[in-house]
């Protein structure tokens, strides 16, 4: 990936004709070297406007390297906007940049753009204004809020108001259960005025896809009806280890969810974990969470998810391999038939992660659905 | 397209990969060729890792080449080795999948071998959980298609069990001519439902000919232009750098009217020339295909001498090396007058298309390799900008099915001045630039289509025998005057003989040059 950069002078507040300005002149070349060479000119491409909030003390060079995934798979505008809500003295500073990736047996260029922001003070609360007009018509407007959302902030509910979409990542929560408590308030009081992707959601993505082909087989559908008992091994999250990790709550809340479990409450065991009691049409299902902590563990991943009908005798399975590189999958009935596989587990880089959801522009009941059950499963504890 | 047969499954709502197939076995006919190491498996080993398929999964190799399961596994990993865009294979990842294959040394045309086949579906079926649903790949030499299918039939292999399926793909050529491509459906049709049939063609897998039909029909700007009132003519390349690669034998017999013509460019011109469908399933979609080829114009002797063009290859040189001529290559005659580029003009006589001509093309050693359907749209009524006009081209609607796959629109624009000067711009959309993902490989598509049992990229048995009904009068006309051909008539690197350039050249239009 290669970047070109400028910088603009922002003494008087951003002055966005200079920002576009900046920014034809950088594509100027870019377009001599089209009319010049036919075959391997520059592609200027977007399919998007991509909003990034980030505070100073985020890796910048982090940032910058999941914005060069992003642009691989959906170049276009992005204007990052760098904040530092601490500082005393008010700052302003915009500079302008291309990103521009080889693309194809002809060594196309295809580029993307972006505009980088830097805030500090209480100037922070008005910067969306210079935003609304950098961004590009008739595309979707993206918001990566790469902090925790500052549901009362102005700028937050500014920079959702003009975005399609809203892109957070639950396992950076310093409080999770109270954080995804707030954030399913918020989805469910502004209903179809926040569409919201959650990065975590996307890691349970395979885990969801195994976990549910087992019902794609004919034989086994009439167990589903039968579960009665659930298990999820997860690793603690880092930041708050005496909470369940959000991604296993979204694990379980996705479950109850699709299959209409409701929470009943919580449960007593003799386990060494949390137990929680839900129900449906007056069967009981035993969910047991469990924290774990083995080699090589990931912060808040999931480890393992069992789901089990006593009756008869059962099993279906989704879980890690001991390297945390593969995911195995078992079903066995009543133990004479198990069918087994094991598949590799792409670890995404979050750039891929992130451009897997800057892919999906509707709404994603799903997940909402999800976070509303796991929201219950927390308010029982 | 149609919507994936996916069982009701209360936890696949909005699961990201949203097609999932059910559980079966795919059993390959000729499973120690060319084929089945460097398309087939591979697809269904990147497959498997895409989570398309069910772990109740299993593959059954099966030809005369002596070799057991084990031996068979070892050459399907070397194949996904060589051949698989991941080129690595994980040691558990492997072992488990291998663990659904299996091998079978049996001769299509020896009945106790199909006993030996059906009690080893048995054995997959309970060993593997495939609950009986069977996809044959008839992956051999099309004489060997009729004998296959009988023989499943008569071994009750090709009539499903209740609560089952079995479907059977059949690779191409199918027939050589129209008799024999009628004869063909007739020979699986005693055994076969035509619904069980999937006649492929990897061209119709590819990414933008899928996109024919969503750039089409979901867009509310071409529809209205798309008729015989704003366009002027469309052009249709399939242009091919390579020359036959060592199948002079074969090709001998097929020339590019059968190898190509009648087959993968009909499909894509049918996608052009149809009328929408009532609905993205597979049979109203098949349906507006087949309604367009029966408005071709019929070729008749007079018109094949007028409207169509061969030609074959001469020495030449393509990408800065010398190439040997069509007749210089192995098994082939050196006298031969089998055509290695055709052109075509074709009319469509319906309201849609009636007097606009289509200007088809396909060729072997040509310049570059592309397939590409471009739609040239009539001039502007009046010449408002006189002079200015006279260097534009009218607008033009490309299409890129490969390589690079994408579509271009190309229009006027002035030049900044302060002097009225119009140059045409292109508007570019391409594929890789806008989606940034790899495109799944035809095959990938296509099998998992079978799977799930939609056929709408795969051939009906009407649209096969329309193709070879559309070609024969032209294949008869050039086998009755072969002794009069010049051939060769075209330079290897060039865009085919002169009389392809007279053909439309005398209609005041010219070829795009890709």
């Amino acid at each position: 990936m290669q970047t070109q950069q400028s910088t603009v002078s922002t003494t008087k507040g951003i002055d966005v004709g200079k920002i576009e300005k900046e920014l034809a002149a950088m594509w100027k070349p870019a377009d001599e070297t089209r009319d010049s060479q036919a075959d391997s000119g520059v592609t200027r491409a977007c399919t998007m406007n991509l909003l990034v909030y980030s505070s100073v003390v985020e890796d910048r060079a982090g940032i910058d390297e999941m914005l060069d995934t992003v642009c691989e798979q959906h170049p276009g505008r992005m204007l990052v906007l760098r904040t530092d809500r601490e500082a005393s003295e008010p700052k302003l500073d915009a500079y302008v940049s291309t990103r521009c990736r080889v693309f194809g047996a002809n060594a196309k260029q295809v580029c993307g753009e972006q505009v980088t922001i830097e805030a500090a003070g209480p100037i922070i609360e008005t910067v969306s204004s210079a935003i609304a007009p950098l961004l590009v018509p008739d595309v979707p407007v993206f918001l990566w809020w790469k902090d925790i959302p500052h549901y009362e902030d102005k700028l937050f509910n500014h920079m959702t108001e003009m975005s399609d979409r809203i892109v957070i990542d639950s396992s950076c929560f310093d409080h999770p259960h109270e954080d995804m408590q707030r954030l399913a308030e918020v989805i469910r009081e502004r209903g179809q005025l926040m569409s919201a992707s959650d990065l975590n959601w996307g890691r349970l993505t395979a885990w969801r896809t195994l976990m549910a082909s087992f019902w794609d087989v004919p034989d086994y559908r009439q167990h589903l009806e039968k579960i009665d008992s659930v298990t999820v091994e997860y690793d603690p999250p880092d930041v708050a280890p005496d909470q369940i990790a959000p991604k296993a709550l979204l694990a379980v809340g996705w479950l109850a969810s699709r299959l209409g479990w409701s929470v009943e409450g919580k449960g007593e065991g003799e386990e060494d974990g949390t137990i929680f009691k839900l129900k449906t049409n007056g069967r009981v299902i035993n969910v047991l969470m469990r924290a774990t902590r083995r080699e090589g563990n990931i912060d808040g991943m999931l480890v393992s998810l069992t789901l089990s009908a006593r009756d008869s005798g059962a099993e279906f399975r989704v879980a890690f391999s001991k390297d945390r590189k593969k995911l195995e999958t078992e079903a066995s009935i009543g133990g004479a038939h198990s069918v087994g596989r094991v598949l590799s587990y792409e670890q995404k880089t979050e750039g891929q992660r992130l451009s897997r959801e800057l892919s999906l522009l509707q709404r994603d009941v799903i997940y909402e659905e999800a976070l509303l059950s796991a929201v219950q499963l927390i308010a029982a504890l | 397209m149609q919507e994936a047969a996916v069982i009701e499954n209360p936890l696949r709502a909005g699961i990201r990969l949203e097609r999932t197939a059910e559980p079966c076995t795919v059993i390959i006919f000729g499973a120690s060729g060319d084929l089945t190491k460097r398309k087939l498996v591979p697809a269904l080993y990147r497959l498997m890792q895409e989570r398309l398929l069910p772990a109740e999964f299993a593959i059954i190799g099966l030809a005369r080449t002596e070799m057991n399961s084990d031996e068979f596994r070892k050459a399907m990993r070397e194949a996904i080795e060589e051949f698989s865009e991941t080129k690595r294979v994980d040691e558990d990842v492997w072992n488990s999948f291998a663990q659904g294959l299996y091998y079978l040394t049996a001769d299509i045309n020896n009945p106790s071998d199909y006993d030996k086949l059906s009690d080893l579906l048995n054995q997959v079926d309970r060993e593997r959980g495939t609950q009986g649903n069977h996809l044959f790949y008839l992956s051999v030499a099309p004489k060997f298609y009729g004998e296959a299918v009988k023989q499943l039939g008569e071994h009750n292999l090709a009539k499903p069990k209740e609560n089952t399926w079995v479907r059977v793909i059949v690779e191409k050529p199918f027939g050589t001519d129209l008799d024999s491509a009628r004869a063909l459906n007739n020979e699986l049709h005693q055994y076969l439902d035509e619904s069980q049939i999937y006649r492929i063609d990897h061209y119709l897998g590819k990414e933008t000919v899928q996109n024919l039909l969503v750039f089409r029909f979901a867009n509310g700007i071409f529809e209205p232009l798309w008729n015989r009132q704003y366009i002027d003519h469309v052009q249709l390349t399939n242009a091919e750098m390579v020359g036959v690669e060592g199948r002079g034998g074969y090709y001998e017999t097929a020339g590019v009217v059968r190898d190509m013509i009648q087959n993968h460019v009909f499909q894509v011109l049918s996608l052009v020339a149809m009328e929408p469908p009532v609905s993205l399933e597979s049979e109203p979609v098949r349906d507006e295909k087949i309604k367009a080829m029966c408005a071709a114009r019929e070729f008749t002797a007079e018109r094949v001498r007028a409207e169509c063009v061969r030609g074959q290859y001469g020495p030449g040189s393509i990408a800065g090396k010398p190439v040997p001529g069509y007749r210089q290559e192995t098994d082939v005659a050196p006298d031969s007058a089998t055509e290695t580029f055709a052109a075509l003009k074709m009319y469509f006589d319906n309201w849609r298309w009636a007097g606009v001509p289509f200007y088809l093309r396909s060729g072997k050693r040509l310049p570059k390799r592309v397939t590409e359907i471009a739609i040239q749209f009539k001039e502007a009524p009046l010449p408002l900008f006189g002079e200015a006009m006279q260097q534009m081209t009218p607008n033009q609607l490309i299409i890129r099915i490969q390589p690079d796959e994408g579509i271009t629109l190309r229009f006027a624009a002035k030049v900044p001045g302060q002097v009225t000067n119009i140059r045409d711009v292109n508007m570019d959309f391409r594929y890789g630039a806008s989606f940034g993902i790899q495109l799944a490989e035809a095959y990938e598509r296509l099998l998992l289509d079978c799977i799930l049992g939609d056929s709408t990229l795969y051939a009906r048995k009407d649209m096969t025998e329309r193709g070879w009904e559309l070609v024969m009068p032209i294949l008869n006309e050039w086998a009755a005057t072969k002794d009069k051909v010049d051939f060769p008539n075209y330079e290897a690197g060039t865009w085919g003989p002169k009389a392809s350039h007279d053909l439309i050249e005398r209609d005041g239009r010219r070829w795009r040059r890709p």
